[in-house]
């Protein structure tokens, strides 16, 4: 089995080929940074594993998604690298291939986006480019699968060892490499020597800490010294990773003037005009408000709600009636009976219902990701974030948290400051994710009919205030700033492919099934146990119940925000596994045969203004456990783990006193 | 002259990146923005905003106050 590791720029198509080389459904987008992981897929020949990596400009990381990669390429064993180039900024990408070369693994080069190349007038001669490289080259477009069987071809294990790339860096740190690589000790799995004193001299943090187990680190500083002072003042270098960068620059205008050929220059006419409106001076930040708004206007109003109701028609119709009679049929006990349709049908149905408005956000969410807007986005709200101690960037991860705050989460890593990473970190779980929106269809549908897009609208925008003011706050007290940096990549819009966009939201809509399959499932079991036992044994009225006992014990707490029945409290409790576990519970509480009756029955519990409240805090309060378990694997920390937790049940706690007691002041 | 001075659809040659933050410094340099570079202001977003700037085809945006510290001449 031959392990090929998949390196290039970011967003250059790396995941698109993978996808395509190992029929995955990997995340694809038009930003840098998407894939933050790495993935091992399966080729699809069976002969080998395909290893996705993110993207990285050079092997010496800067942020922790970089690290990721360029640990994998020095640290671990593979046998061949697959190095995916844009032919459209081939200059650029070529300083990675390079020192990919250097390292002496075979590659094997994919040449790819030479559509966008044609479109702009560069003409790729891969004979030529190949030939200079000496490793083979194909050109390729990813979107389309175009060229990629070849390219499968090539990935063989014919040639396990490839000579090193060598490139002369000048006498000084030629020599100066020579006599490091003399004193390097031997050592089990170590990348090529003069490779890893060549790194060394970059200033590559990886190499220097793998160099530092070898050697003392006093020896290794002043050999550093030494060389930088001699390579400043007989090459007359700023230092010595500009002298690398040099000499690297010209030796790939000596493989460029023979391999490639610009034409006139093309403007990108339509993205420049996409970017007129989208980064407007005024309009910036009111058109993506505008975007949320029509949105949800399209999840609730136009589509979603329409099929939701289909489909809750067929789960509380046919469906249930069928099991009824099925259920009849095989003789099952009253007790069996009413677990499956009071516990499992109202729990699991009652969540499923949802679906199709979820799948039509997450297909939105794919749309945007894929269109090249998400990083003009984070450029308009740089100026917002900067000054309470953030950076554009930190909104990328938490649109993906409106989908889902775990990948929300994950996204951090592009985010090159380990302090705004961690402040960003702890306060994605504020986006309202999806499951949020399962608990908000079923509120608004029962007491807000007129303006539900207009109340979720409010909901999403509340979340994103309360997020900021928060990070202004922690940003000048426990998160003092060690200073800010925002440099982001602008791709060229592009249409998203239908392929792309369904897959995407397949993706995300599989995760969001599988909980209802699994999680909600035997959440609704329990539930409904505990719903229908209590001190007095079996089939207990319910407001005797353990249920009613656990809710009630806390229901006072909420009784000042509008919500002290022990139906609210034992509902929240069980949020905390996933928050459209909320939904499951209220079914299953309020045994309600379909979702326009439960939301009759709601009418009876809630009013508007204590809705509105109860939604406010489950979009705020704790982190559900899937989110608490990635904070707490992304942070390292369980003082940050707890702290997201207690901090976010405080503010949802004071937001919504403000909103019920305020409420009721002004007379809702 | 810094790269502030120039006016948005602007073209200007890239002299000195010494007194632009280390870390910003490489991302350009990442992105193959640096001294000689040509680089043209593409969009400069309002209320001391950033600035979308392109060389060789690449778009990037950077903030203003590092686009202050950047000395450019006319290309
Ligand atoms: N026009 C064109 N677009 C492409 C091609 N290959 C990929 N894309 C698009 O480029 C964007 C980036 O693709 P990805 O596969 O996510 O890129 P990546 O290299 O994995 O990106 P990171 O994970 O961020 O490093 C997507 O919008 C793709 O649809 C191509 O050959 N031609
Ligand atoms: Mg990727």
């Amino acid at each position: 089995m031959i392990e090929i590791a998949l390196a290039g720029n970011p967003n250059t198509g790396k995941t698109s080929l993978f996808n395509i080389l190992t029929n995955s459904y990997e995340y694809v987008g038009n930003w840098s940074g998407v894939t933050v992981e790495k993935k091992v897929g399966m080729l699809n020949n069976k002969k080998g594993h395909l290893i996705d990596l993110p993207g990285i400009y050079s092997l010496n990381p800067l942020s922790k998604d970089e690290g990721v990669a360029t640990r994998f390429l020095i640290e671990e064993n593979f046998s061949m690298v697959l190095n995916i180039v844009d032919a459209s900024q081939l200059e650029r990408n070529l300083y990675l291939t390079i020192q990919l070369l250097e390292y002496g693994k075979p590659v094997v080069i994919g040449l790819n986006m030479v559509d966008v190349a044609k479109g702009r007038g560069i003409m790729v001669n891969e004979k030529k480019l190949s030939e200079k490289l000496q490793s083979p080259v194909l050109p390729i477009v990813a979107r389309t699968g175009s060229g990629c069987k070849e390219l499968a071809g090539l990935l063989t294990n014919e040639k396990q060892e490839n000579k090193p790339l060598y490139i002369s860096y000048g006498q000084y740190l030629d020599q100066a490499m020579e006599s490091l690589v003399a004193k390097m000790p031997e050592a089990e799995n170590l990348p090529p020597k003069r490779w890893l004193a060549l790194q060394f001299f970059e200033g590559n943090e990886v190499v220097h800490s793998l160099l530092k187990t070898l050697m003392p680190v006093e020896e290794l500083q002043r050999i550093f010294a030494e060389t930088e002072k001699l390579v400043q003042m007989e090459e007359g270098a700023k230092s010595l990773s500009y002298h690398i960068r040099a000499v690297r620059a010209e030796y790939i205008k000596g493989v460029l003037d023979v391999s490639l050929q610009k034409g006139d220059e093309v403007a990108y006419t339509l993205t420049d005009r996409i970017d007129n409106i989208v980064t407007n001076k005024f309009l910036g930040i009111p058109i993506f408000i505008l975007f949320m708004y029509l949105i949800f206007k399209l999840t609730f109003d136009w589509i979603g709600s329409p099929i939701s109701d289909l489909l809750d028609g067929f789960l509380t119709g046919p469906l249930s009636d069928g099991l009824t009679s099925m259920l009849q049929a095989a003789g099952a006990s009253a007790f069996i009976k009413a677990v499956i349709l009071d516990g499992i049908v109202a729990g699991v149905g009652g969540v499923l219902v949802f679906v199709p408005q979820i799948m039509i956000l997450f297909f939105l969410i794919s749309f945007i990701e894929d269109s090249g807007y998400m990083a003009r986005i984070a450029m308009v709200m740089d100026k917002t974030l900067e000054s309470i101690g953030l950076n554009g960037k930190a909104f990328i991860p938490m649109i993906i948290g409106f989908g889902c705050n775990v990948p929300g989460i994950m996204a951090a890593r592009t985010i090159e400051q380990p302090k705004e990473r961690l402040l960003t970190i702890i306060l994605t779980p504020l986006m309202s994710c999806s499951a949020r929106l399962s608990v908000y269809s079923l509120f608004v549908g029962a007491f807000f009919t007129q303006n539900q897009a207009l109340v979720v609208l409010s909901l999403y925008l509340l979340g994103i205030v309360i997020a900021l003011t928060l990070a202004k706050i922690f940003s000048s007290t426990i998160l003092k700033e060690e200073g800010s940096m925002f440099v982001i990549e602008l791709p060229p819009y592009r249409i998203p492919q239908w392929r792309t966009l369904m897959r995407n939201t397949w993706e995300k809509g599989k995760g969001f099934i599988k909980k209802a399959g699994t999680f909600i499932f035997g959440g609704s079991v329990i539930i409904w146990f505990l719903s229908y036992s209590g001190p007095a044994g079996m089939g207990v009225d319910m407001n005797k119940s353990f249920l009613a006992l656990i809710g009630g014990a806390i229901a006072p707490l909420f009784e000042p925000i509008g919500f002290g029945s022990w139906q609210a409290g034992a509902a929240l409790i069980t949020g905390f596994l996933a928050k459209e576990v909320v939904v499951s519970t209220m079914n299953i509480i309020y045994v309600a045969p379909d979702l326009h009756t439960l939301q009759g029955v709601m009418a009876h519990h809630f009013t508007s203004l204590s809705a509105y409240s109860f939604m406010a805090f489950l979009l705020l309060y704790v982190p559900c456990l899937a989110t608490v378990a990635v904070i707490k694997k992304e942070t390292g920390s369980a003082k940050w783990t707890w702290f997201s937790i207690i901090y976010a049940l405080l503010i949802a706690y004071i937001v919504s006193l403000i909103i019920y007691q305020g409420g009721k002041l002004l007379g809702f | 002259m810094v790269l502030t001075d120039i006016k948005a659809g602007g073209k200007a040659k890239i002299i000195n990146t010494e007194h632009v933050n280390v870390l910003v410094r490489r991302r350009l340099l990442d992105l193959g923005i640096m001294e000689g570079t040509e680089i043209s202001i593409k969009r400069i977003l309002p209320f001391g905003g950033p600035f979308a700037v392109e060389a060789d085809g690449q778009w990037v945006g950077i903030r203003r106050s590092e686009a202050k510290l950047i000395q450019v001449c006319h290309s």
